[in-house]
Order: structure tokens, then C-alpha cells, then sequence
């Protein structure tokens, strides 16, 4: 056993099959007892906040110290960030359209720019062909130039409650600033939101750990079917064999994927769960194991070593427990580690054409993926919304089968090229 | 021949086992589950929908034609007697569409996508996986790691990066559809120019999810297969290398003609997901539009056909490996 | 004195393993088979023997490379020629080779007929296929075998049948040497003395001129060949006439080996060759002084320190031991 164990651990491929699985077990395990709050929250009002660090306006300004740093490029910053390229050329493109000679105009010069602009941008002018989409947009960009040249800060008031004026009550310069660390408010969504305003990052490591769930007591189930089913048709024979292997031939050609969509619709969306999901997979994925099951089984059953526990009156029992898990323990558990990955492919299938365990629960990495299709992340550009689901999904089926690789040439040499 | 006869006559019998309990199970399975679908029906006509005058008809067509009041096994054989007629009741979500209908609209798109892009699959995956083997250095250590990250890559993840590298970034092809919105099904050339365009990435997808696993089945079985015994002895005979590499490629084909009709139901219902993800007109679009609209004879129907379509593909599958084998000629014939 | 057919010097051949170490398989083994005469090898599994099967085809490839030495066929230096002149004009035609396990030999989707037209014709493309089957069918009947099995698949024949089949096919272009690797090692008793009947008759019909067998069963090649050569870890350490071998052997180590053969016992097939105790050395890293001095009981320190000459000590009558002739025969009678 020590033995085989440290023969295992020598192929490359497995351990890093293995490293990466238990990477991905303990950022699953750890993350929840850093990040504590639960995962389905809504704490963002809208949807795909992009990825970053969110600083709270409100504590900023009020924030106890501010400093003033005098640096040489930030009112270049500044420009760039409300003036981007794309706008200089629409701005060049609608200034030709008003009539300003084409060498006239320099769009990285940004104060003859704006001067231009502020003299000939008419709203109510037209350009032939200029959609409304267009026009709002010039109308947008308009706004948005007013003041970006101007050197003072933006004055902060109050309104007076016995007056009912205004009134100063500060001043926030262009080279103010506030140290992150003494904002109250800051919130990292290292992944962003997602279409209801979740945290995804959150969401995603949970919804791991539920799918390696899934694929879990999936796994278990198809095995203990399957080696179950195997063992006693491979050992028995006749018509018990027969039998089970007419079955089997039966859901290999049938698509286990038709029957998975016939029993979850049938289930209802309110009586699926995750866990009633991975038995429903498991029930329908077993088939591969009992065919790898029997034939081992049936290889092994005139071997002396079984002839002689037989000879000795042992058990059936006693036999299959004795002399023939041992010999196909390595293909079991080889084939409990792809039914795993498989399992959370399924799942993830399973919830994207919205037959996967019902939405307010948990969230599952199909389910993820659904939610990002349904509100068309991957058309609007939000890749945080799906992207990450797809590596992790990825790297877990990439582990699962990389260590399945390896044991695989550990146990069956004569395969190794 | 003879051999072949009974061969086939053996795939003959089994195709229609099979089929029986395609039928069975299609029947059965919504029926032992505590929400029948007539129960789901009554729900939703307890509901109160909009269309309740429509809804009602919906539930009378359905409890003669399926005989819901009938013992179950009278149900089944009208069940079976309608499925050939074609008859498979009126959608509840579109109606008032009969399921056939919409099924015959559909039908045709996923076997104009699915069965090309399986079989292109197929054959480059199985190239790529024999030069893999073939030529071992490089391409190999290349090769090898991609393809088994490709082949645990989703199928569905397959769809949706080509789809925004494609369609949303590189804007080279539609995100969606079997045509544009705005034309209407004719035999125009821009119709025609249109389905071409919207066909790529779908098909692309099918065949790279299709390819991944092929690649590393031909490559495993084609190192098998150089190193097999009759490969070192047919070398000290004298015989050509070149003619020794087609008997190896040979041989590892035709398992991975067995492995096809193995596979072609796995890769069936990834591709039914491609299909959903690039809203593709055919049965993947129709089973999501099903499921969303809770419409229970559509499913039903759908889910049927898929299974049909699965199991007369396997067959073809068979009968083809049973010409191309001899071995399965010559076993048969004694 | 008869010509001489097979003449081998000095051949050294190695595997190149995974992690690039050099394993010398066969290391400076030097032999020769006159015409009419019939050479058998003998050895535990992994002394090389097979490995050096493949080696005096002539024609290597990975993981298996030559080294130096000599192989001359009927006055031709094969060593020299380029792989692809060996192919067409040697394999197959001056030299052929008996597989151990005959059962795979055969591509299974290949009738036996196309097999025997692709021998044929990689060595004249332009033999026509008439003459083929005429001449695959008479030296089938030859032979004793059914013209039938020619438009079989491999599948479709028995055990028995498979492996004289390959026979059959591996002399078909009258080759000069044959090289059976252990031929009938998978088959029933019946089977194994059909295809020992074959090969002998090979000879009797000149379809060959001299064959080298490879085997561990003891008593077959006795009764087989003329003259027997034991190796161990990828050396020759005796050659004799089979009778001298098998009566008189010189060497503790084919002493310990043919030491079953004495005792004509039922069973005896099964006490095989692992009568001595102990493992063969490894031969990535080999003993510098006796390959066999670990597991050798008449031992002494000065066998470790020199790698070991071969003795020659009459014609046709070599071993490789620092002791002489008469220690060793006194030796063994005191045991």
C-alpha cells in the first residue's frame, strides 16, 4: 500500500493534477471563514459592476486627514480619463462635419481641442446619417467637458437648516487626496457583481464547493452502482449477467442526457435541490463503471488465488471483499474520479438549459453559468460573469483527469509509451 | 456476405430493442415523478393563464389524445400509436403551434449542424491524434497537453469563448441565429449567405468539443498499435515502413469507429448546448424554449426524437464498422 | 568443413531507456552456424537472448541501437549497409525471424494472402499476385498446411495453426538463416511439437540453410539443435555441442541450469530456470568483474576484480569462468 502510494506520487502527472485540486479544496474550504457573508446577498444596486476596489465617496470626503500631493501627471490623468481617445476622434469627426478645416484640427492638443469644440458643437445640428444613439452620445460627451480644464477645486455645501441656503462647508482641491486605509468603507470585488448585484468572487468559490459536492455524491452513487452491479455480473454469470449486461448495453446507447432533462423536468423546480440533482446524476451514470467492473471481474475469477479461497469455503462475501476488490480497487477509484468531473460537467449542462437544482439556495458553478447567459454577460462584454466559472470548471475536470492520467500509467504500465 | 447478413440482422434486432425502450422510458420516466404532466397541467390552468379559453382546449385535445383517464398501459399504446403517427399533441407554450410542427422547423437545423460537424470532428481529431502518435517529438508535447485541456474544456465553454472572440470582439460572425432577424426562409442568395455565416461558429464548436477527446483516443490506441507485435514482426519480414504505418492507422481506426457510435450520444447533447448558447434554431433552442415555458409535451417530444436521432446514428455507425472490419465478417461467419 | 552461413563478432547492442541510461542487452557476443547446423540459445528471461534475436536481424530501431560488432551472412557484412539496402535485400530473404509471440505476429485485419504479396512484392515490386498465390499455395502444401488458410484473417485461425502460419510466411522468400524466438512457448504440448516438426523440416526441404533457436525449455532444444550457447546478463558464458552443454557444462551457471535437465521428472517443464537462487545483475550498471559472481556458490574475491575472458579450450568448446576446466569438474563432483 505504501508502496503503491509513493509510486503514484511519482507521476508527474498526477501530482500536479493533485496540487491543483487541492488548491482549489482549500481556497474552497478557507475563503468562507475569511469572506463571511453569504454568498446569494445582494449588496450592489444594479448589475456587472466591473472588478475592482470600491472606496465609499461619502468616507473619502469626510475622510479625518487629507493630504495634498503635488503630482506632475495627474491632471493629464484626469483629461485622459474623461476624454479618451475614441471621443477625440468622434469630437474631430463632428467638428470637420461643422465646418473646421481638417489640418486645423489636432486632437492631442486638448485646450485647442475643447476651444474648438465649445465654439462649433451646436446640439441642434444634424449630421446626415448621425443615429439618436449618436447625437445622445455627442450630447453626453458635451456634458461631460464642461469644467475639465479648469484649475480650482469643487466646493462642498450644506444646506443650511434654518436658512435653507447653501452654504460652504468645504473645499476639495485637485490635489487633495485620502489614504485608502483610512477610508471607513472600502469593499474589494476582486470578480466584480454579477446581474442581481452579488458579490462574484464570493459566489463562485461557494458555488465550487457546492459543485465538488455535487460531483462527490454523484461520483459515490455511479460507483457504488456501478462496482455493485459490476461485481455481482462479473461474478455470478449467467443469467444475472445476462440481465444487468442487457441493461447496461441499454443506457450506453441511450442517451444519459435525455433521461437526466426527462427526470429533473419531471422533479420540478421546486423540488430540486442540489443533493436530489447529484442523486439524479449519479443514478444515471453508472453504466461505464459496471462495464469496467465486470470485465476486471471477469478476468480475475479463475485465478488461483480466488479458486483457492473458494476451495477453502469462504463467502461469496468474503471472497469479493478478500480477493477481488483488492485487484480492481485501482480502476474503481480511476473511474470514481472521472465520475466526479464528469458529475459537475453535468450539472453545469443541466443548469444552463434551467433544469439544474432550484436558484435560491446555492449557487452552483452551472448555475453561475446560467444566470450569466440568461442576462447575455458574454454578449455585453461582463466576463467576469462567466469567465472565471468556466476556469475553475475547467481546472477541476483538468485535475480530476491529469491524477486519472497518472494512476492510470501507474497501474497500467503496459499502456505507458 | 453471409457473415455480414447476420450481422447486420443482429443490429437490426438490437436497434429495435432499444427503440421499445426509447419509448418506454420517454413514456414512463414524467410519469412516476409526483409531478405528472396532466398535474401540471390542471396547475396551470388553476392559474388562471392569460390564454384560459386556449389553455382549456390545450387540456381537452390532450386528455383525448394522450387518454389520461385510461389505465397506464392503453396510455402507452396510444402514447406509441400517435409518436408514429407523428402526433404528439399541441404546445402549451406557443400555442397554438402543434408540437410537430415546431419540431419540423427545428429538426432540420440540428441535423444540418450536428452530424457534419461530429463527423469533421471526428476525422480531424483522429489526424491529429495519429500524427500525435506518429511523430511523438514536439508535435506531441505539444499537441497532447492541448488537446486534453480542450477535451476537459466545457462544451459549453467551447461555445461561449468562440462566440466573444468571434461574434462579440472580432464581430467576424452573427452571436446568434440560424439566419438574420430580418430575413424570412427562402432560397435567395442572401438567405443562403446568411445561414452560411450563422452556421460557423456553431459548427466550429461542435467540431473542437468533438475533436479534444477524439484526438487523444487515436493517439493512445495508435501507440498501442506501433508497438504492437505484428508491427516488429512485419518490420523483419521486410515491409515497408509506409505500409506498415497504413496498417497501424488501420487498425486503430476501426475502434475508434465502436467509440464513435459509443460517444455520439454525449457529444449529441453537447452539442444540443452549443446549439442553446448560440440560439441556434434547432432542438437545443426548442428543448430550452420547452423548459422555460414549462410545456410538457414538447419536452417530451423533443427528448423522443433526440433519442431516436442518437440510436439510428449508432446503428448507421455499426453497420458501417461491420463493412470496414473484416474481422466481424469473418466471426460472424462460422 | 561445411560453409559458414551466420558469423557474428563482437556485436554489442543497446537500449536507450526513457531517461536516456544505456542498457547493454547484448555485450561482445560472438557466434557462428555453418550451413545444415542449428544453433540454440538458452538463458533465463531478461539474459538478453531475445534482445539478441532482434540484434542479428540487422536492422534496429528505438528503443533498441547497435553499437559495433559484425554480423556476415554468407560472406556479406551486413553491418554496414544502410538500413533501408537491409530491408529490401536482406530481411525476410537472407535472414528471417520467428517472433516469440506468434499469436500478434499477424496484422489481424490482413488476410494471410495480402500479407504474403506485401512480403513478396517489398522485395520485387514487381512480382505479379498469380504468382504469388501459386507460390504461397505450394509451399503451404509443403509444408501441411490448408491453401485455405491463405484467404483467412488471423482471427479465424487456432492457436497452432497461427504460428505455423507465420512459419510459413517468414520463409516464404527461402531465407538463408532462420531466427526462432522461444516459437512455442504459448502453445499446448500437441501444438509445440507440430511447429518443433516444422522447423526441422524447414531444413530437410531447404527452405532454410541453418536456424538459431531461442528458448528456456530445456529439453526441447536438446532434441532440436546441434549446438547450444547459454548467456546470462547479455553475455555468452558457454558454448558447446548440445550434448556437451547439456552433459558437461563448464560454467556454475549453466551447471546450475542444466541441472534440472538430469533429472527427466514429470513436472519438469515447470522447474524452468529460476532453480538458481538470486536475480540476474542489472545491466544498466553491471558488475565489473563476474556478471555472476552474486550468485555464484563456488565464488572467490578475484572474481569480482576483472571482468571475465571467454575460454577456449577446444574447437567449438568455449566458457567464461577464471577457473579451469578440471577445478570446475572437480567441483561439481564433490557436490
Amino acid at each position: 500500500m505504501k508502496h503503491t502510494l509513493q509510486q503514484v506520487f511519482r507521476s508527474g502527472k498526477f501530482v500536479v493534477g493533485f496540487i491543483i485540486f487541492c488548491i482549489l479544496l482549500l481556497i474552497v474550504l478557507i475563503y468562507p471563514l475569511i469572506v463571511t457573508d453569504p454568498p446569494l446577498t445582494i449588496i450592489a444596486q444594479g448589475t456587472f459592476f466591473p472588478p475592482g476596489i470600491y472606496v465609499n465617496t461619502y468616507d473619502s470626503v469626510n475622510s479625518p486627514s487629507t493630504y495634498i500631493l503635488n503630482l506632475e501627471n495627474a491632471g493629464v490623468k484626469r483629461i485622459a480619463s474623461k476624454l479618451s481617445d475614441e471621443d477625440r476622434l468622434a469630437m474631430q469627426e463632428f467638428l470637420i462635419v461643422a465646418g473646421v478645416p481638417a489640418e486645423d484640427i489636432d486632437i492631442t492638443n486638448t485646450p485647442q481641442l475643447l476651444e474648438q469644440w465649445n465654439s462649433n458643437y451646436d446640439p441642434s445640428k444634424n449630421i446626415s446619417g448621425m443615429t439618436l444613439a449618436r447625437s445622445r452620445y455627442f450630447q453626453r460627451l458635451n456634458t461631460s467637458l464642461k469644467g475639465l480644464l479648469k484649475p480650482e477645486g469643487e466646493i462642498l455645501a450644506a444646506i443650511n437648516a434654518d436658512s435653507g441656503d447653501l452654504e460652504q462647508i468645504g473645499l476639495v482641491n485637485q490635489n487633495d487626496y485620502v489614504n485608502v486605509g483610512e477610508v471607513a468603507n472600502v469593499r474589494l470585488l476582486a470578480l466584480g457583481t454579477d446581474n442581481f448585484g452579488r458579490d462574484m468572487l464570493t459566489e463562485l468559490v461557494r458555488a465550487a464547493g457546492v459543485s465538488l459536492l455535487i460531483g462527490l455524491v454523484a461520483g459515490l452513487v455511479a460507483t457504488l452502482i456501478g462496482l455493485v452491479l459490476g461485481l455481482v455480473s462479473g461474478y455470478i454469470g449467467g443469467i444475472v449477467d445476462d440481465l444487468i449486461m442487457f441493461v447496461t448495453n441499454l443506457f450506453i446507447v441511450i442517451p444519459s442526457f435525455v433521461l437526466l432533462i426527462l427526470i429533473s423536468f419531471s422533479i420540478g423546480q421546486n423540488k430540486r435541490g442540489a443533493f436530489t440533482i447529484a442523486l439524479v446524476i449519479g443514478l444515471t451514470s453508472w453504466v461505464w463503471t459496471a462495464r469496467a467492473v465486470r470485465s476486471q471481474v471477469i478476468s480475475l475469477r479463475n485465478r488461483d488465488h480466488v479458486n483457492l479461497s473458494k476451495l477453502s469455503g469462504h463467502s461469496i462475501f468474503h471472497i469479493i471483499l478478500n480477493d477481488i476488490l483488492p485487484y480492481i480497487a485501482s480502476y474503481v477509484i480511476m473511474a470514481f474520479i472521472l465520475q466526479i468531473s464528469s458529475a459537475i460537467l453535468v450539472e453545469a449542462s443541466l443548469s444552463i438549459i434551467g433544469l439544474g437544482p432550484r436558484t435560491t439556495e446555492v449557487p452552483t458553478l452551472g448555475l453561475l453559468m446560467n444566470w450569466a447567459m440568461i442576462y447575455q454577460a458574454h454578449i455585453i462584454g461582463k466576463w467576469w460573469a462567466y469567465f472565471p466559472v468556466l476556469v475553475v470548471i475547467a481546472l477541476i475536470t483538468f485535475s480530476m483527469n491529469l491524477m486519472n492520467t497518472g494512476l492510470d500509467q501507474v497501474f497500467n504500465p503496459a499502456l505507458r509509451e | 456476405m453471409k457473415g455480414y447478413r447476420k450481422y447486420f440482422l443482429n443490429k437490426i434486432l438490437w436497434l429495435l430493442i432499444t427503440l421499445v425502450f426509447a419509448f418506454i422510458l420517454n413514456f414512463i420516466l414524467p410519469r412516476m415523478m409526483p409531478g405528472d404532466p396532466v398535474a401540471a397541467i390542471v396547475a396551470r390552468l388553476a392559474q388562471g393563464m392569460s390564454n384560459s379559453t386556449g389553455m382549456k382546449q390545450v387540456y381537452e385535445q390532450y386528455t383525448s389524445l394522450f387518454g389520461t383517464n385510461l389505465p397506464l398501459y392503453q396510455q402507452f399504446f396510444i402514447y406509441v400509436n400517435n409518436a408514429l403517427h407523428g402526433n404528439f399533441g399541441i404546445s402549451f407554450s406557443q400555442y397554438p403551434r402543434t408540437v410537430s410542427d415546431i419540431l419540423k422547423s427545428s429538426l432540420i437545423w440540428t441535423i444540418a449542424l450536428q452530424f457534419p460537424a461530429i463527423i469533421v470532428g471526428w476525422i480531424i481529431g483522429n489526424t491529429l491524434g495519429a500524427l500525435a502518435a506518429y511523430l511523438k517529438k514536439g508535435f506531441d508535447k505539444v499537441l497532447l497537453p492541448v488537446s486534453i485541456f480542450i477535451s476537459n474544456f466545457p462544451p459549453f465553454g467551447m461555445a461561449v469563448i468562440l462566440l466573444v472572440i468571434f461574434a462579440v470582439n472580432l464581430k467576424w460572425f452573427p452571436t446568434s441565429g440560424g439566419y438574420g432577424f430580418d430575413l424570412i426562409p427562402n432560397l435567395s442568395w442572401k438567405f443562403v449567405w446568411s445561414v452560411i455565416v450563422h452556421y460557423q461558429l456553431p459548427f466550429w464548436s461542435i467540431v473542437l468539443i468533438a475533436i479534444g477527446g477524439q484526438a487523444i483516443g487515436m493517439r493512445s490506441m495508435s501507440i498501442y498499435e506501433l508497438n504492437a507485435d505484428y508491427v516488429k514482426y512485419s518490420r523483419f519480414l521486410g515491409i515497408k515502413d509506409r505500409k506498415i504505418v497504413w496498417y497501424v492507422f488501420r487498425n486503430a481506426m476501426l475502434p475508434q469507429v465502436t467509440g464513435l457510435a459509443l460517444s455520439i450520444g454525449t457529444m449529441v447533447s453537447g452539442a444540443l448546448i452549443a446549439e442553446i448558447i448560440f440560439s441556434y434554431p434547432g432542438l437545443g433552442t426548442t428543448l430550452l424554449n420547452g423548459i422555460k415555458g414549462q410545456d410538457y409535451p414538447l419536452i417530451s417530444a423533443t427528448t423522443l426524437i433526440i433519442t431516436l436521432m442518437v440510436l439510428f446514428a449508432n446503428f448507421v455507425v455499426e453497420l458501417v464498422y461491420g463493412l470496414i472490419d473484416p474481422r466481424i465478417k469473418a466471426a460472424q461467419a462460422d | 568443413m561445411a560453409k559458414v552461413m551466420l558469423e557474428v563478432k563482437d556485436l554489442t547492442t543497446k537500449y536507450i531507456t526513457r531517461f536516456r541510461e544505456n542498457v547493454y542487452a547484448v555485450d561482445h557476443v560472438s557466434l557462428k552456424v555453418e550451413e545444415g547446423k542449428s544453433l540454440g540459445i538458452a538463458g533465463e528471461s531478461g539474459c538478453g537472448k531475445s534482445t539478441l534475436a532482434l540484434s542479428l536481424m540487422g536492422y534496429y530501431f528505438p528503443p533498441l541501437h547497435y553499437t559495433s560488432g559484425d554480423i556476415i551472412i554468407d560472406g556479406t557484412n551486413i553491418s554496414t549497409m544502410k538500413p533501408d539496402e537491409i530491408r529490401k535485400k536482406i530481411l525476410g530473404q537472407e535472414i528471417a525471424y520467428i517472433p516469440q509471440a506468434a499469436m500478434n505476429a499477424l496484422n489481424p485485419t490482413r488476410k494471410i494472402i495480402n500479407l504474403i504479396e506485401d512480403v513478396i512484392q517489398a522485395h520485387d515490386p514487381k512480382a505479379k499476385k498469380k504468382e504469388i498465390y501459386d507460390l504461397a499455395v505450394e509451399r503451404f502444401e509443403v509444408l501441411g498446411l490448408p491453401a485455405e488458410v491463405l484467404q483467412k484473417y488471423p482471427v479465424e485461425l487456432s492457436g497452432g495453426m497461427k504460428q505455423r502460419t507465420v512459419i510459413a510466411i517468414s520463409v516464404i522468400l527461402s531465407p538463408k538463416i532462420l531466427i526462432a524466438d522461444e516459437p512455442s512457448s504459448a502453445l499446448d504440448v500437441t501444438s509445440q511439437k507440430m511447429v518443433i516438426k516444422m522447423l526441422l523440416d524447414l531444413m530437410e526441404h531447404g527452405f532454410i540453410k541453418s536456424m538459431i533457436f531461442i528458448t528456456h525449455e530445456l529439453p526441447l532444444l536438446y532434441n532440436v539443435t546441434d549446438d547450444i550457447m547459454v548467456m546470462y546478463a547479455g553475455q555468452i558464458v558457454e558454448k558447446g555441442t548440445a550434448a556437451q552443454t547439456v552433459f558437461d557444462p563448464l560454467h556454475p551457471y549453466a551447471k546450475g541450469l542444466m541441472g534440472s535437465i538430469i533429472v527427466p521428472e514429470r513436472g519438469l517443464r515447470d522447474v524452468k530456470l529460476t532453480a538458481i537462487p538470486g536475480v540476474p545483475p542489472n545491466l544498466k550498471n553491471p558488475p565489473h568483474g563476474c556478471r555472476f559472481a552474486e550468485r555464484c556458490r563456488y565464488v572467490v574475491p578475484e572474481c569480482k576484480v576483472h571482468p571475465i575472458e571467454m575460454l577456449h579450450i577446444a574447437d567449438n568448446r568455449h566458457y567464461r569462468c577464471i577457473f579451469s576446466e578440471e577445478y570446475l569438474r572437480k567441483a561439481y563432483q564433490n557436490d
